[in-house]
């Protein structure tokens, strides 16, 4: 454990740190374009000059390792200041300037560090034509990227992710000296599974993500902590929202899982997140779907639930533990109802974590893991059309798009045949069926825990309120619930987590240990009961606190 | 002085063994041979011998630097990928001695326990890829080379590898990079190549010339070598002299001779009588020296307190009718051409000088252009870049800026405006701009 002194301020750091991360540790920030803490060390942008008492010349504080002893000095040594300042000068040298165009404006590096590092007097001498790339302004690499050459400061991030973490090699430098440019091997597109993340690690606007160009301006978004759905691996991600829609997902770091990475797969759900088919709360009169009240649905329901003559239902793999723990209870435990969590083993798909070991899915949802720590059985397609052709009686389903099964013609014909609760949030055959249709929320206005293939028990935060609710602003005003445009306040409607109508439900049939008023409240419960979550605290699963800065938030850049 | 390393040089068939053979050639290895790998070391680093290819480092030290427990393969590497601006030094030793340079390897391999060896040869250099594989196949069917080397149960193997173009792959590190199939780009460093080198084994990185003064050094003897040149300063060294002199060529003199000497005595003084302005001392990645300083020594020492360096010991002459703005336009058009463009200083700097430089020649320079110049070098030379590109064409461009700061302001004083590029002016197709549109 070397103890070192960076700007005056000593600290102690783990044998091997760098000195950039000595210098966080020590609450000084020490700029850097090439670096990046899950990439290989390459000291190529040296903007990270620092001064090491008994070295005559500077060194890059990346590549220089903390040692006992050690005095540096970053922001106080004025060689290290100007070494930086003539960085940016070759830097922006070249580069185009057009940040009010640049779709990274506000979460680039560059930009950052030249607010921070250069004196508003600063002026440069640099009057010759400026370097470009004609053709490369604007170029679709591959199915998910955009590159624009003329804005790239050449720190080999993207290709270095390529080679480390994807291992697709797809990207490399071409030419030599002032025309190097980064190009895909071989000119093929740039198809790279988890292509997302070599704009990600772009510190400028050199690559860009097609589907979310001129979207949404940075600094508006505001990141909620959550967890990604589209597989068990459980990556940790940021839900990026502005004013009730999502605009993106980006990796969140969590060294145990997904380092810093994100498969396009699942980064590409974030479009998905704000689908919402069924609005209001509806119940089948006459063979039409009318719209009815909560209120009215919770006293139907319980009325009709207790006096079923038998119960099943179909939970799903995509339903937090809170969730699926109320469904066991209430409709397992004090319905004495049957119930099932179909597992749909989906395509493979890998992560790489902050070790740089691969860790694979097993199946295409967020908690199948969770199910089977809460005892739950889960069954297959077949399995779950066997159970729906079972004795007829009363079907609930939680979450249609459990298994892709439940929209087969047999499900559909064995769901036919007696009474059917549905809980839907995108358009599915099975609400054709429903007698009662229940919309629920995406998972960006939930909150609850999912269990992740390597068994650690992680939390997502809700980003907005469900659909429909009056939300608060942050001036403190009411905003209304606007009839006739749609965007500002997402979608209207009553959309309500699953959760939240489980536990009314419980309070209505009067079981009142379910009749709880949080998910943390259902945690602590679970954790009390249940062996699999025993000693496990709700505070301490992490993904708590919603962050405005994107630097606090990714500070990979 | 006597011909060693050029010894061959004028001897019918030198290249072939047996020539080589009847001038004592491959003593030095048999003796090496009969001798502890460390004894070699020993005798090596007594000779003072430093390295010929432009940073002067003591050949012995380096191979001591091999971790000696190092339980995997290691490697020697032989850098002919002679590629600094007025140096060709390397190529004359090849071209009459091919087997002076593989003795050397042999020894070399021997001392720092190396079982392969590669040449790294300039690419542009087919003819003397061919000369060494030709000779590197006689030594092995003579059993200099190979498996059970004359009986002393030591194998090696020696490769040549061809380079593909560039100018950095003379970098010990580009050269690894280069010599891995990869791109040639210089490592950070540390770790050293005698610790993390080729494929991430023990490596040394040796220059042709440095080799071939090692077979003598075993034949004849440390002390021998030492009492060449001047103390620190040893052994005879290769001056590759080019530019406005009546005689260039290669001359084999011996360390601490006086650049006077090598311009005026030996290459015969500068072409058409006319006078000498400035030399670089060891090629154009050396800071220029003025004609005042022709009385320097032409040595590693003696070169540093004067403030550049004997680098490759390319001398370059230039007479009085040179202009400077030009020469140094000349030097940065090369450098901006070879930098790799992996940091930043290098590959922004490398260009943009080249870029002031071609305006000023081009009769469009500005005030401020020089003092551009000088800060653009400042802060790519030093420690500024990962290898030593940024300092090679940096100092020489300040030199020049620095000593010949007349004709810099000349050209300020007589330049003209850029001429301006007239834009086209498009009819504004939107709305007229106000209010109440």
């Amino acid at each position: 454990m070397p103890k070192l002194t960076i700007d005056g301020r000593t600290v102690e750091v783990a044998a091997g740190t760098n000195l950039i991360e000595a210098a966080r540790a020590a609450g000084i920030e020490i700029p850097y374009f090439c670096y990046h803490p899950y990439l290989t060390v390459v000291g190529q942008c040296r903007i990270c000059m620092v001064e090491i008492q008994g070295q005559p010349r500077l060194a890059v504080a990346c590549a220089t390792p903390a040692a006992e002893g050690m005095v540096v000095k970053s922001e106080t040594s004025e060689r290290a200041r100007e070494a930086r300042e003539a960085v940016m000068e070759f830097l922006l040298a070249n580069h185009p300037l057009d940040c009010p165009v640049c779709d990274q404006a506000g979460e680039c590096l560059l930009q950052d560090h030249s607010m921070e590092e250069q004196r508003a007097t600063f002026t440069t001498h640099m009057t010759e034509t400026r370097r470009t790339f004609p053709g490369y302004e604007s170029r679709l690499i591959g199915p998910h990227v955009i590159q624009n050459q003329n804005r790239c400061i050449h720190c080999s991030r993207c290709i270095r992710f390529t080679q480390e973490i994807s291992e697709t090699s797809a990207l490399t430098y071409k030419s030599r000296g002032n025309s190097t440019f980064i190009d895909t091997f071989d000119g093929k597109p740039f198809e790279d599974p988890m292509s997302g993340c070599a704009a990600d690690v772009c510190p400028v606007g050199a690559l860009t993500v097609r589907g979310f160009r001129f979207r949404k301006r940075a600094w508006k978004l505001r990141s909620t902590p959550s967890i990604c759905p589209g597989c068990s691996i459980g990556c940790n991600i940021f839900i990026e929202h502005h004013e009730r829609v999502v605009y993106r997902f980006s990796p969140r770091e969590n060294p145990g899982v997904n380092a810093t990475w994100l498969c396009d797969y699942g980064r590409f759900l974030a479009e998905s997140f704000n689908e919402q088919a069924y609005l209001h709360p509806q119940r089948r009169v006459s063979g039409q779907l009318a719209r009815a009240t909560w209120g009215e649905v919770l006293s139907a329901l319980s009325t009709e639930l207790k006096a079923a003559r038998s119960l099943r239902v179909v939970a799903s793999a995509n339903l937090s533990n809170e969730e699926l723990y109320l469904a066991r209870e209430l409709f397992g435990r004090h319905l004495k109802g049957e119930i099932v969590v179909p597992v749909f083993p989906g395509e493979p798909r890998r992560m790489k974590n902050g070790k740089r070991e691969w860790l694979t899915s097993t199946d295409a949802h967020p908690n199948s893991h969770g199910a089977r720590r809460l005892g739950m059985a889960t069954v297959d397609g077949e399995g779950l059309v066997r159970f729906l052709r079972g004795a007829a009686g009363t079907t609930v389903i939680l979450d249609p798009s459990a298994h892709p099964s439940l929209a087969s013609e047999e499900a559909l014909q064995a769901l036919g045949r007696g009474p059917l609760v549905a809980f839907a949030r995108a358009k599915h055959p099975v609400a054709d069926l429903a007698g009662w249709l229940l919309p629920t929320p995406s998972l960006a206005s939930n909150e609850g825990t999912f269990v992740s293939t390597t068994g650690s028990v992680q939390r997502f935060a809700p980003a907005f309120a469900p659909p429909g609710t009056v939300h608060r602003t942050a001036t403190g005003a009411m905003s209304p619930t606007c009839p006739t445009i749609a965007s500002p306040w997402g979608p209207p409607g009553e959309a309500r987590p699953l959760w939240v109508v489980l536990s009314s439900l419980a309070r209505e049939m009067g079981v009142a240990t379910l009749d709880l008023s949080s998910p943390a409240d259902v945690f602590a419960l679970m954790a009390r009961t249940e062996e699999s979550f025993a000693g496990l605290d709700w505070e301490e699963l992490g993904g708590q606190r919603e962050q405005s800065s994107y630097r606090e938030r990714q500070h990979v850049g | 002085m006597e011909a060693v390393l050029l010894r061959a040089r004028g001897v019918p068939d030198s290249r072939v063994i047996a020539t080589y053979l009847a001038a004592g050639g491959y003593e030095g290895w048999k003796k090496a041979l009969a001798m502890a790998p460390d004894a070699v070391t020993r005798e090596v680093t007594d000779s003072e011998l430093r390295g010929r290819g432009g940073a002067g480092f003591p050949t012995g030290r380096k191979w001591s630097f091999v971790p000696k427990d190092h339980p995997g393969p290691r490697y020697l590497i032989c850098n002919a990928d002679e590629s600094e601006p007025g140096t060709f030094k390397d190529r004359e030793i090849i071209e009459h001695d091919p087997h002076q340079v593989i003795e050397g390897i042999a020894i070399a391999s021997y001392a720092v326990g190396a079982k392969t060896a590669y040449i790294y040869i300039r690419g542009e250099f087919v003819r003397w890829a061919r000369i060494l594989e030709e000779a590197i196949e006689e030594a092995r069917r003579a059993g200099f080379l190979g498996k059970n080397v004359l009986g002393s149960g030591f194998d090696l193997d020696v490769w040549v590898h061809r380079g593909a173009g560039a100018y950095i792959c003379g970098e010990e590190t580009a050269l690894l990079e280069s010599l891995e199939g990869k791109r040639g780009f210089p490592r950070l460093k540390p770790p050293f190549p005698a610790v993390v080198g080729a494929f991430g084994k023990p490596t040394v990185v040796n220059n042709v010339e440095t080799l071939a003064c090692v077979p003598h050094i075993m034949t004849r003897g440390a002390h021998w070598f030492a009492s060449i040149g001047r103390p620190r300063n040893t052994g005879p060294k290769l001056f590759s002299v080019s530019g406005h002199v009546n005689r260039p060529g290669v001359y084999e003199l011996p360390l601490g001779v006086t650049f006077r000497e090598i311009i005026y005595e030996h290459c015969g003084g500068i072409r058409g009588g006319r006078k000498l302005k400035a030399f670089f001392p060891g090629g154009t990645s050396a800071p220029i020296m003025t004609a005042a300083e022709v009385d320097v020594q032409a040595d590693f020492d003696a070169c540093g307190q004067a403030g550049t360096m004997l680098g490759s010991g390319g001398v370059i002459v230039l007479d009085e009718t040179v202009d400077m703005v030009e020469a140094a336009a000349n030097v940065a058009h090369f450098y901006a051409h070879e930098s790799c463009g992996q940091c930043t200083p290098c590959r922004e700097g490398a260009d943009w000088c080249k870029d002031v430089l071609d305006r000023m020649v081009e009769g469009h320079a500005r005030a401020a252009d020089p003092e551009t110049l000088l800060r653009i070098c400042r802060f790519s030379s030093s420690g500024m870049t990962i290898c030593p590109l940024g300092d090679a064409y940096a100092l020489p461009i300040s030199s020049m800026v620095n000593k010949f700061r007349e004709e810099f302001d000349r050209r300020i004083g007589t330049a003209t405006p850029l001429p301006q590029k007239k834009l086209p002016v498009l009819p504004w197709a939107g709305p007229r701009p106000g209010f109440g549109v």
